[in-house]
């Protein structure tokens, strides 16, 4: 016995560092329900209001800017003609703007997009899955996310002037440093 | 206990490890205390080995081992976990909340019930004891100590006990708690006969050496509480394995009757096919609780599907298979490998779910249809008689914005508005906008006639009885549950349940006798009921023809 003594030793404090350091670990750096700023955006895979099928894939390695909105909120509804202008103005610049539906019909959305003039790409959440991933608490909220795939900022509620989402812009598109 | 570690060969020739309080071989008592009286019972512990990890010169792997091998260490950890644990319920911790996520909310949440001490609670993160990187460092420390207690004292005790001497030292026997010592009968070797005998019939196994004897019975209780600590380990390791994400999953899911929701990060669907809330009739409340409503029961009607196709195309509609039906009420959860849904909570909302109107032309009292509408993704056109209606527009909780523009106030069927564009006899063949409102009260609080104009003469839409309308009373919310670590949790309580019943009903008893000269020198042991033992002996050796009481075995009470 008294041979195998100090390998039972190393094993024991190993198989210790291991587990416990994972429970500790987990305990320490356990990610919060709530994205912030540094955080990588949770994937999605959405219908667009044309019909075609958009994923969060896509997006790597440019700047985006998502925007979760609905029908139902004023601010929402304020801040679209800001979007669409920033849109057009920046997406021959690489910058990618989209709107994530909180789960309305199509119907619905299309005619109230036709409405306020958002012609930017508009995906669709499905019973509120995507918007679950995403931890959303009020509307509107809109992340802007580094090329890297890296948030630069959550803004909750609106609504965002053009000013305002070209003071992120500059800041994803690295242009601002 | 200050313990002398100079010589560790014993003078019967074995030589002891480093630590070793009673010589391995013949029993001899090694390391005595300073202050120590001579002739006082012996400490038993451990059959008085050495803990396997004490060393004359240790090195860093040897004191983190000698740390954890301590049972003071032990209980201290214990202590300051049930602190850390018992603080944690003073007040809600935040996993409570189930609409709280920030440190902020909780902050605020805290303040706003409990006021300042709520705040230094919530400050000194005592909200979340149980996931605190502390106090889950505290269980892993009581993990380490228990398997390091048990590895440095089980192997070297069993080892000890696999090899006893049998004609033990005589200070050994005559010191121990249970002991004889007076004159050797005539016949030596008829009475050693005749003495095994009586001890075999007490199932003891009895071994000869000469003419000492050794008997033991039930050594196997003495693994009792190391099997206890192999439960308590699974146990241990199977609640930390719930914090491994295939290995638990906590979620909620809020349906209204008729509505099928995906169950967040899994391939499974549940529907709310009916819920049902009974509440109790005045006769069954006490006087107190008269006039109040008191749920007594509440159910949901729950079928489960799994997705079988186009689960990850969203441009689809995914196809669904039912698994599993069931009544789903508290502690009755709908349970389908290894997925829990529970009857959570339920909030009376009632809303439409679908109605079944009809056209009516006002002018010859004509009736068409019924078709069906129903309030979330309804179809975009109905051919109803002659008439045409293409759905334009639609709207959840219809409302005006400051701009008395139309628009949805929430989306969720609260106030649903539909607005159509109808074609048909009577009617110019662009067709005419239509604004429905399938609530009676919508239609007169937001004046559907006068929205209608010149069309609401002409025709009308609307429900003729209530059979036509399917409603949803209640929202129920079901919590879904994966706790795959629970099945350990029950293997490591079982385990620890048999190692307790080991240590507890069953006593290791020893007993050990020679002849020095004309005297007969006995001592026993035992780790629990001297008493038991005391009369055991003190029969047996009766039986033998030597009458002894079994107060006079006593070495406790007659030693200085």
């Amino acid at each position: 016995m008294k041979r195998y003594r100090k390998p039972i030793q190393y094993v024991v404090l190993f198989l210790v560092l291991l587990i416990g350091g994972y429970a500790v670990g987990h305990s320490l750096f356990a990610s919060s329900a709530v994205l912030k700023a540094g955080d990588q955006p949770p994937e999605f895979k959405l219908l667009a209001l044309d019909g075609t099928v958009h994923e969060s894939a896509e997006y790597a390695g440019q700047p985006l800017i998502l925007n979760f909105w609905g029908t139902f909120c004023p601010p929402c509804r304020d801040e679209m003609p800001a979007l669409q202008n920033v849109y057009e103005k920046w997406k021959d610049r690489g910058v990618q703007l989209v709107g994530i539906n909180l789960s309305e019909d199509k119907l619905s959305v299309e005619s109230f997009a036709r409405q306020v003039g958002a012609h930017f790409p508009i995906l669709l959440d499905r019973n509120r899955q995507t918007e679950k991933r995403f931890g959303l608490k009020q509307y509107p909220t809109t992340f802007f996310v580094y090329p890297s795939g890296k948030i630069e900022d959550i803004v909750i509620g609106g609504p965002l002037t053009e000013q305002q989402i070209e003071a992120h812009i500059l800041k994803i598109t690295g242009n601002g440093r | 206990m200050q313990v002398l570690l100079l010589n560790t060969k014993c003078e019967c020739g074995h030589q002891n490890p480093v630590g070793t309080v009673l010589c391995e071989s013949c029993g001899k008592p090694l390391a005595e205390p300073l202050d120590g009286n001579p002739g006082a019972p012996l400490e038993m512990r451990y059959d008085g080995v050495a803990r396997r990890s004490q060393k004359a010169n240790p090195d860093w792997l040897d004191r983190i081992w000698n740390f954890f091998s301590s049972v003071k260490v032990a209980v201290w950890l214990i202590v300051l976990t049930l602190i850390g644990a018992s603080l944690g319920t003073i007040y809600p911790q935040e996993d409570t909340f189930l609409n709280m996520h920030t440190y902020q909310e909780f902050h605020d949440y805290y303040k706003e019930h409990y006021g300042t001490a709520g705040v230094v609670y919530h400050a000194l993160g005592l909200s979340r004891v149980y996931s605190s990187w502390w106090f889950i460092g505290l269980l892993v420390m009581i993990g380490t100590s228990l398997v390091i207690c048990s590895l440095d004292r089980v192997l070297p005790l069993y080892r000890a006990l696999s090899k006893q001497q049998i004609r033990k030292h005589l200070q050994f026997i005559t010191r121990q708690q249970v002991v004889y010592a007076g004159p050797a009968p005539a016949d030596t070797e008829a009475w050693l006969a005749a003495f095994g005998k009586e001890l075999k019939r007490r199932r003891y196994k009895v071994w000869r050496d000469g003419d000492a004897l050794m008997a033991e019975k039930n050594r196997f209780s003495r693994w009792g509480p190391y099997i206890n600590h192999i439960g308590l380990i699974i146990f241990l390791l199977a609640v930390l394995g719930r914090s491994v994400p295939v290995w638990n999953m906590d979620q909620y899911v809020s349906l209204d009757e008729g509505e099928t929701e995906q169950i967040p990060g899994t391939n499974y669907y549940v529907k709310n096919e009916k819920f049902t809330v009974e509440y109790y009739t005045d006769d069954e409340l006490p006087d107190s609780l008269k006039g109040t409503i008191r749920p007594k029961l509440f159910d949901t009607r729950a079928t489960l599907y799994v997705c079988t196709a186009n689960c990850d195309d969203p441009s689809k509609e995914p196809v669904l298979e039912p698994v599993k039906t069931h009544d789903i009420q508290v502690n009755h959860p709908l349970s389908y490998k290894g997925l829990r849904l529970y009857q959570y909570d339920y909030s009376p909302q009632p809303r439409i779910v679908s109605v079944s109107p009809r056209i009516i032309d006002k002018k010859t009292g004509e009736q068409y249809g019924p078709f069906t509408l129903p309030m979330r993704n309804p179809a975009l056109t109905y051919r109803v008689g002659p008439y045409t209606l293409t759905l334009k527009d639609k709207f959840m909780d219809f409302g005006l914005d400051d701009q008395g523009r139309p628009m949805t106030k929430s989306r969720d069927p609260n106030a649903p508005a539909f607005v159509f564009l109808i074609q048909g006899p009577d009617l110019p063949a662009t067709g005419e906008t239509y604004i429905y409102f399938p609530r009676e009260i919508d239609k007169a609080r937001f004046q559907q006639d006068v929205l209608n104009r010149a069309i609401a003469d002409k025709l009308d839409i609307r429900v003729l009885s209530m059979d036509d309308v399917v409603l949803s009373e209640n929202t129920s919310t079901l919590n879904v549950r994966i706790d795959r670590a629970m099945p350990f949790v029950w293997v490591g309580a079982a385990i620890f349940m048999i190692g307790v019943a080991m240590g507890l009903y069953w006593h290791h008893r020893r007993i050990w006798l020679r002849f020095d000269g004309g005297t007969l020198s006995l001592g026993a042991h035992t780790n629990k009921n001297n008493y038991g033992l005391r009369m055991e002996v003190a029969a047996a050796m009766t039986k033998a023809g030597l009458p002894v009481s079994q107060q006079s075995l006593d070495n406790r009470r007659t030693s200085p």
